[in-house]
């Protein structure tokens, strides 16, 4: 009886602990997306101002170069644009989020800036192009800011919170 | 005529926006196969055209009056503009400033819209409103019946020529296909090809789509695409090593000089200029030039009485010979 109470509350610990560490990967993950798409926006900045590659191209190069999922969204909305279907490029891209949607890590308002952009690709001359996209790249460079504040404040709280929250349960249970 | 067809279903569709591809792939087959242009303006019917017609288009096809045709609006601009600029218009900043893209296949699209200047000269066009999809068509064997008057037989040197015709006379057709003949050197020519070198900078001749010519302009043949003509013209003879170069368009004082340098360099030059008669080509301060100087040794006649590219006379530069004229009935009065 005894060893099946300690097998219960080891469960419950390590399903709690494992429970507050997902918390504080998803904040460490969210990070390291909003790092994977400023390295993205600054590879583009180098395709545009240099090579004149088309968007197609670039975005397709940018997708090699960058982790999953973000890389991801480059190259699903090269594969859209390719497709001849008609669509926008803001249409191509808001497809390739949406193929992306559960893997990403983002807060509401940085979801928004990556919709956003949809709206800047393929606009306007040389000049207009990279102003737009260093516009989103400066607030994207403020989400990241915030989401590195925040997975400082909260790494540690919830790996803590959830092994003793698990402790605190098995406690209650007993 | 069926490779027209072709052409606009494979080639020119995949850059319209879906209700307008939409329409154009239901087009009966006999309007598909003469569609000369697309027009699509901003807030007015889409329409095409062909050589003396066009048609209003509405969803099912082609309508009688303005009020049942398609209206395009500025999200059908956008879009198209999007699709026909691989979503790049950065990659597209000399080609808006020309006012035209151009398309595989050798399609073009010429642009309207707000032209924002700098300098005085033309920095882009903005706010697009209107675009001309026009279909490249390469009529092959129109140069067959001026060759043999554009050769020294016993040197097979090819004569400084001009063409010369009113807009959409046929010029470029006749240039693209004396290229052609030329540098394949079949039939009239013989076996004995020559070099030929196209400066053609706004992409007419060949149809070049990303430096590459989508028309059949021969095999010993050398494109540089979109480069001023003076500029070429020099580059094509301390590089390419030319026996003939073909241009269009010529009329500023830097292609007359151009040419002067090929002429004096042994490369015979085949150009066209917009023009309706010899008086008024020779009242033009440049043009007349050349011609004062005999440098054109024959001078072609172009225009659009039987259709594009009527053949209407060929004039021995520096006499000012007929060598044929269609008022004779197309009789050839010396070779």
């Amino acid at each position: 009886m005894i060893c099946l109470k300690c097998l219960g509350a080891a469960l419950i610990i390590t399903a709690a602990y494992v429970y507050g560490n997902g918390i504080s990967f998803y904040y460490r993950q969210r990070v390291q997306q909003l790092e994977e798409l400023l390295i993205g926006l600054e590879l583009f900045y180098t395709e545009v101002s240099y090579g004149l590659t088309p968007l197609p191209r670039a975005f397709m190069n940018i997708g090699a170069r960058l982790k999953e999922p973000v890389g991801a969204i480059f190259c699903d909305a090269a594969r859209e644009m390719q497709k001849n279907r008609g669509l926008s490029a803001r249409e191509c891209w808001q497809n390739a989020l949406k193929n992306s949607a559960a893997l990403l890590s983002l807060s509401p308002g940085g979801s928004q800036l990556l919709e956003r952009l949809g709206l800047a690709w393929g606009k306007g001359d040389k000049n207009d192009q990279l102003r737009q996209v260093k516009l989103i790249k400066e607030l994207l460079r403020q989400a990241h800011r915030e989401a590195q504040a925040e997975l400082q404040k909260n790494d540690k709280v919830w790996k803590y919170l959830g092994l003793l929250g698990g402790i605190t349960l098995v406690i209650f249970l007993l | 005529m069926g490779k027209t067809r072709n052409n606009i279903i494979k080639q020119i569709c995949p850059f319209l926006v879906p209700p307008i591809r939409t329409i154009i792939r239901s087009l009966p087959v006999e309007i598909l196969h003469k569609i000369e242009e697309i027009r699509l303006r901003h807030s007015r019917p889409l329409i095409v055209y062909w050589a003396g017609g066009e048609a209003f288009l509405g969803k099912k096809g082609p309508v009688l009056t303005t009020g049942e045709a398609y209206h395009v609006f500025g999200e059908d601009l956008e879009k198209t503009l999007e699709l026909i600029s691989s979503y790049s218009l950065y990659a597209f900043e000399e080609e808006l400033k020309q006012g035209y893209l151009t398309l595989p296949g050798g399609h073009r699209v010429g642009l309207a819209g707000r032209a924002v200047l700098e300098k005085g000269r033309i920095k882009i066009l903005r706010d697009i409103n209107s675009l001309n999809f026009r279909v490249a068509r390469q009529i092959k064997g129109v140069g067959e019946r001026v060759l043999g008057f554009l050769f020294d037989r016993q040197t097979w040197r090819i004569y400084h020529t001009l063409i010369i015709s009113p807009p959409q006379g046929g010029k470029t057709t006749l240039l693209r296909d004396l290229a052609r003949l030329i540098s394949d050197g079949a039939g009239i020519m013989g076996q004995s090809g020559q070099k030929v070198g196209i400066i053609d900078e706004r992409s007419e001749i060949a149809g070049c789509f990303q430096g590459i010519p989508q028309l059949d302009i021969g095999m010993r043949t050398d494109v540089l695409d979109a480069c001023p003509k003076a500029e070429g013209i020099m580059l094509m003879l301390r590089s390419l090593s030319p026996q003939v170069i073909i241009t269009d368009e010529i009329g500023r004082a830097e292609d007359v000089q151009a040419i002067a340098e090929a002429v004096s360099a042994g490369v015979s030059v085949i150009a066209s200029a917009h023009g309706s008669s010899l008086e008024e080509i020779c009242q033009r301060p440049v043009l007349g030039e050349l011609l004062q100087e005999n440098v054109f040794e024959r001078l072609i006649f172009l225009n659009n009485n039987k259709g594009p590219g009527t053949l209407e006379m060929i004039i021995e530069g520096e006499k000012g010979l007929p060598l044929y004229s269609a008022r004779y009935g197309g009789e050839e009065r010396a070779k």
